[in-house]
């Protein structure tokens, strides 16, 4: 089997095949419901790429959007990343110019699975670089199925994580090989996909910082060469002029700290390779030292100077390990949480415990591309550890060195050892066919262990389009709950177009994207004070509520409700974070401690606090609830709260300037509308003139003014009767 | 007049008790002259508590540093007047307080305000608001309309520690500046950064943020417990166990690499790759067994 031909032809096969496995394993959503989009992050973007294949490209990077943060608008072009959308349109475009007409949500759905077998590619061409063709083989299939990548890619996941994995990769692979081959060409392809990170996904700012950093270790390490020197000047200049072509990026790398390491390193570099020029020339062995010692040290100082003179930002903040946020938004998401041994288990299973053997063989058989994985691997599994949501550039890393120690192990107890290039001189040398065989066994055994977890994981906890819930019921059968979508296509069906629904910024990208009607907040979250300013309608009583309602040109408020159900993800769960919200705005109206009882509990049942009682959520929430029955055994009381698991305290109630517009099936999605104002506002008793009932002209009046008066007298005086 | 004697004369006297501690001890006595009885032209604000060994109150002891940051931080402010004091009620010296109040848990914060009776919003909830002495002066603030800021003091255990690290390091390559070969070994490098990446994956991080007990002890049953029940939270033994766990598996990869590979004698060798999947096989087992009893509903062995 010494021929290549044989040896391509399987490496192609084993490659389709890793690529055909990460396609498949990540449609389950696909098959279990209908071809979506998940989640609501994907929504905002979905509805940009639909803009963008509708208007045209110059349309979307100049869209000023008037449908949402009303009446504030947002300026899309300029605040999103526009790699994700620019891609889904060129792959439409390109397939409804060879007239295979594509609907553009189909393409948004499966866009991030087909890059996940691109992705797969990458991590080949990567390792291979780095160690040996098998190790990039096995790379390969474990990233197209590894938990901790999939969680951001299946089908239906439209967002940029999809795509920004597979430009990492590419990135890096086109940065080893210029490292190796010191070739302006694969430079400038680094950059030109370097270009490509940036406009994908924010974090690039990762690669703009391993990248120098790699240069210095290197340097450090006294490995400096040609290569380097031209690898690094070319990729910075060139990269920072490309990656300020994005209008979001804009004029960040010169400004913010997180750009300033690269720019140190490169004057580093420039100072260091003049100092080896020089040396060339002249003799003087021990100044130089000395020299390049203050140089680095001047540079070090620099460096440390400008991170404390810029000391902000969510990076800073990583690396300084501040994982608890003053600001409650961004508290309150839950992927900004450290991360559990759980989670590394639960996302990368074996690849967790065999990376670092992986490491240790790179460590030890060390070279330039070597440092780089290194470091690499280091960093991702520091930042992973502080924040969940990291975990996702850590798993091509670990893809990557686990494939090393398999690939290790794998190459010296797999095959015979007579039918090896150097097989060894005496017989006994090598430890025997036996062990060999089982300690394959065994290790293949590992391996499918692996794949069964990882489809497992999949299946169960990524495959959840979030849009639609599923539950399963004693035999098996699936009961469907679709009241999102039957809420928003009835705001779609039945309100006027320009009309304004408030919800809480969670609903925000799905009701423009499903529902297209103008929202107030969503989940770009980038106005707290308009957020607050929500916040606060949804926790004071119904007239301060509707005045903030009336400011803001509210038409419908939709609130979401799981009482009926038990769906604990609803809005009277997330209620104190909307008054914490609120409280951090208006600290003098909104006080969380009125939505307490005096013990400190939060109860929505008679004992809770009357503020909460009154709110406009609870009201919204428990309209009507108090007369429902719900399925659950005849002893419940009718109003029972399936998620608070208590009866609630309030059950006859009243709006005065809201009424009632829908509520879906099963009571998950509210929407109410609100009620204009009235012509005339009516007095209370007190506060009217009784008037004689006897008609009363003066002759000295016009019979008009009499006329109109006696009308005054008539209206009160049916009124009183 | 006599009145007025006698308010300077309290006034002179909490004054004078402040200047020696920031929190003034009260007993039933005090309690009664100096806060219950007129004429009375400060506002004081009292914690109740108890303190005493045998109650094993660890809130109060928890609670009570941070009222005495909150005092101290009062006293040496520069809006200091004599209009605003600091009291604490232990409940083994005033018991008697505590029954005429009616108090039946502590610790509790009270304020009692120079003009009128106290009011509901001058019991400080504690549940609520957490005894964060930020907190207390956030609600001092609202009561008093008197600002004070937190000055905690300074915590010279980072620096410091930092320092003799450095120290440590620069006099290690004094000590051995014409024999910096230890840098070149690749063994110290790999050893540290699979060091590193092992205490990484184990969770640490989480440990450091979210402080969690070391084992949990069941109060009825006495057992010890060192895993976390539920896959949302861990304990500092289980972060131990599973970064041993890790750490055997490696290791176990390295052994079977390097037994194929070494020039040593062959026996050796077989030892050593035996070794090397057996701890492979075995601590991984142990691992899926852990994962499995905190992630209920994990169908694999």
């Amino acid at each position: 089997m010494k021929q290549p031909g044989w040896q391509s032809l399987l490496s192609f096969s084993i490659l389709f095949l890793a690529c055909l496995a990460g396609f498949s394993s990540r449609l389950f959503a696909v098959i279990r419901f209908e071809s979506i989009i998940h989640e609501f992050d994907p929504w905002f973007n979905y509805r940009s790429t639909h803009h963008l294949t509708t208007n045209g490209f110059y349309e979307f990077l100049n869209w000023f959007d008037e449908r949402a943060w009303y009446p504030l608008g947002r300026i899309v072009g300029g605040t999103v990343y526009p790699g994700l959308m620019v891609t889904a349109g060129l792959i439409h475009y390109v397939l409804n110019l060879l007239h295979i007409t594509v609907h553009i949500r189909d393409v948004c759905v499966f866009l991030a699975p087909v890059f996940s077998g691109l992705t797969a590619i990458s991590t080949f061409l990567l390792t291979r670089e780095l160690w040996n063709q098998g190790a990039g083989l096995l790379a390969a299939c474990f990233i197209a199925i590894v938990p901790g990548y999939i969680s951001r890619s299946v089908a239906g996941s439209f967002d940029n994580e999809g795509i920004a994995i597979f430009a990492l990769q590419f990135t890096y692979y086109l940065w080893v090989k210029s490292v190796k081959t010191g070739s302006v060409f694969w430079t400038i392809g680094c950059c030109l996909s370097y270009f490509y990170m940036v406009s994908a996904w924010g974090g690039y700012v990762f690669i703009i910082n391993l990248i120098p950093l790699h240069v210095f270790v290197l340097l450090l390490m006294q490995r400096y060469s040609r290569r380097v020197y031209i690898a690094y000047s070319t990729f910075y200049i060139v990269g920072l002029v490309l990656s300020m072509q994005i209008p979001f990026v804009g004029f960040q790398p010169i400004r913010t700290s997180e750009h300033m390491a690269a720019a140190g390193v490169f004057a580093l570099l420039q100072a260091y390779a003049f100092l080896q020029y020089l040396k060339d020339r002249l003799t003087r062995q021990e100044f130089q030292t000395l020299f390049f010692l203050g140089v680095s040290l001047a540079a070090g100082m620099v460096f440390l100077t400008v991170i404390y003179l810029t000391y902000t930002g969510l990076y800073v903040r990583l690396l300084t390990c501040y994982a608890k946020i003053h600001i409650p938004i961004i508290a309150s998401v839950s992927e900004h949480q450290p991360t559990t041994w759980v989670s590394f288990f639960f996302d990368l299973h074996i690849l967790v415990c065999t990376f670092p053997a992986g490491l240790w063989f790179c460590i030890k058989n060390i070279n330039d591309e070597r440092v780089f994985v290194a470091l690499y691997a280091i960093s991702a599994v520091y930042f992973a550890g502080v924040m969940v949501r990291l975990m996702l550039t850590l798993t091509p890393v670990v893809c990557m060195l686990s494939a090393v120690a398999f690939s290790s192990v794998f190459e010296h107890y797999m095959g015979d050892d007579t039918k090896r290039e150097k097989p060894p001189e005496k017989a006994e040398e090598g430890l025997g066919p036996n062990i060999k065989s089982i300690v394959t066994m065994l290790m293949l055994m590992l391996l499918m262990m692996f794949a069964v977890h990882c489809t497992w994981v999949t299946s169960n906890a990524y495959s959840s389009p979030s849009v639609v819930l599923a539950s399963y019921n004693h035999d098996g059968t699936r009961n469907i709950l679709d009241d999102f979508r039957e809420a928003y296509y009835w705001l779609r069906q039945n309100t006027d177009e320009h009309a304004r629904v408030m919800s809480w910024w969670d609903y925000g990208y799905q009701i423009a994207g499903m529902a297209n009607r103008t929202t107030l907040v969503d989940n770009n979250t980038w106005n707290n004070s308009h957020i607050a300013l929500v916040g606060k309608a949804m926790s004071s009583n119904e007239s301060a509520a509707y005045q903030i309602m009336r400011s803001l040109d509210v038409d419908y408020v939709l609130i979401i409700f799981g009482g009926v159900i038990g769906y604990s993800g609803d809005d009277i769960n997330k209620f104190l974070w909307m008054v914490r919200i609120a409280e951090g705005e208006h600290p003098k109206d909104i006080r969380e401690s009125d939505y307490f009882t005096p013990q400190g509990e939060f109860r929505v049942d008679k004992a809770g606090s009357p503020t909460l009682l009154n709110c406009l959520m609870y009201k919204m929430s428990y309209y009507r609830f108090g007369e429902m029955q719900v399925r659950r055994g005849a002893l419940t009381p009718p109003g029972f709260d399936r998620t608070r698991n208590a009866e609630i305290g309030n059950k006859d109630i009243k709006f005065k300037h809201l009424e009632e517009a829908f509520t879906s099936e099963h009571w998950l999605v509210r929407i109410y509308k609100v009620k204009k104002l009235d012509n005339r506002e009516p007095l209370d008793h007190k506060l009217r003139s009784v008037v004689p009932k006897q008609k009363y002209t003066s002759k000295k009046v016009p019979l008009m003014l009499g006329g109109e008066f006696a009308l005054q007298v008539w209206r009160d005086s049916f009124r009183f009767s | 007049s006599s009145v007025l004697t006698l308010l300077s004369e309290k006034v002179t006297q909490m004054m004078e008790w402040a200047s020696k501690r920031s929190v003034i001890r009260m007993n039933g006595d005090k309690f009664r002259r100096f806060v219950k009885a007129p004429p009375r032209n400060y506002s004081v604000l009292i914690m109740f508590t108890a303190l005493q060994p045998q109650r094993q109150c660890g809130v109060c002891r928890q609670a009570d540093e941070e009222f005495q940051v909150l005092a101290n931080s009062w006293r040496y402010s520069s809006a200091f007047t004599n209009k605003v004091f600091f009291a604490s009620v232990d409940f083994d010296e005033g018991s008697d307080v505590f029954q005429m109040l009616n108090m039946n848990s502590a610790p509790t914060f009270l304020h009692f305000p120079s003009k009128g009776k106290p009011r509901k919003s001058d019991t400080y909830e504690l549940q609520v608001r957490g005894f964060a002495a930020e907190q207390l002066a956030r609600w001092v603030a609202d009561r008093t309309d008197v600002q004070i800021r937190i000055i905690r003091p300074p915590n010279y255990a980072g620096p410091l520690l930092l320092g003799f690290l450095l120290a440590a390091i620069g006099g290690l390559a004094y000590l051995r500046r014409h024999n910096l070969e230890f840098l070149f070994n690749k063994s110290v490098w790999a050893f540290s950064a699979l060091c590193f990446v092992l205490i990484m994956t184990s969770g640490q991080m989480w440990n450091h943020i979210r402080g969690p007990p070391y084992a949990h002890k069941n109060p009825s049953t006495g057992q010890v417990s060192y895993i976390h029940g539920s896959s949302q939270a861990q304990f500092v033994a289980e972060t131990h166990i599973v970064l041993l766990f890790n750490a055997a598996v490696t290791m176990g990869m390295v052994l079977l690499c390097e037994a194929a590979t070494s020039d040593m004698d062959i026996g050796k060798r077989k030892i050593m790759c035996v070794a090397g999947i057996g701890l492979v096989m075995l601590f991984f087992s142990w691992l899926l067994s852990i994962f499995r009893a905190k992630y209920h509903g994990y169908p694999y062995r």
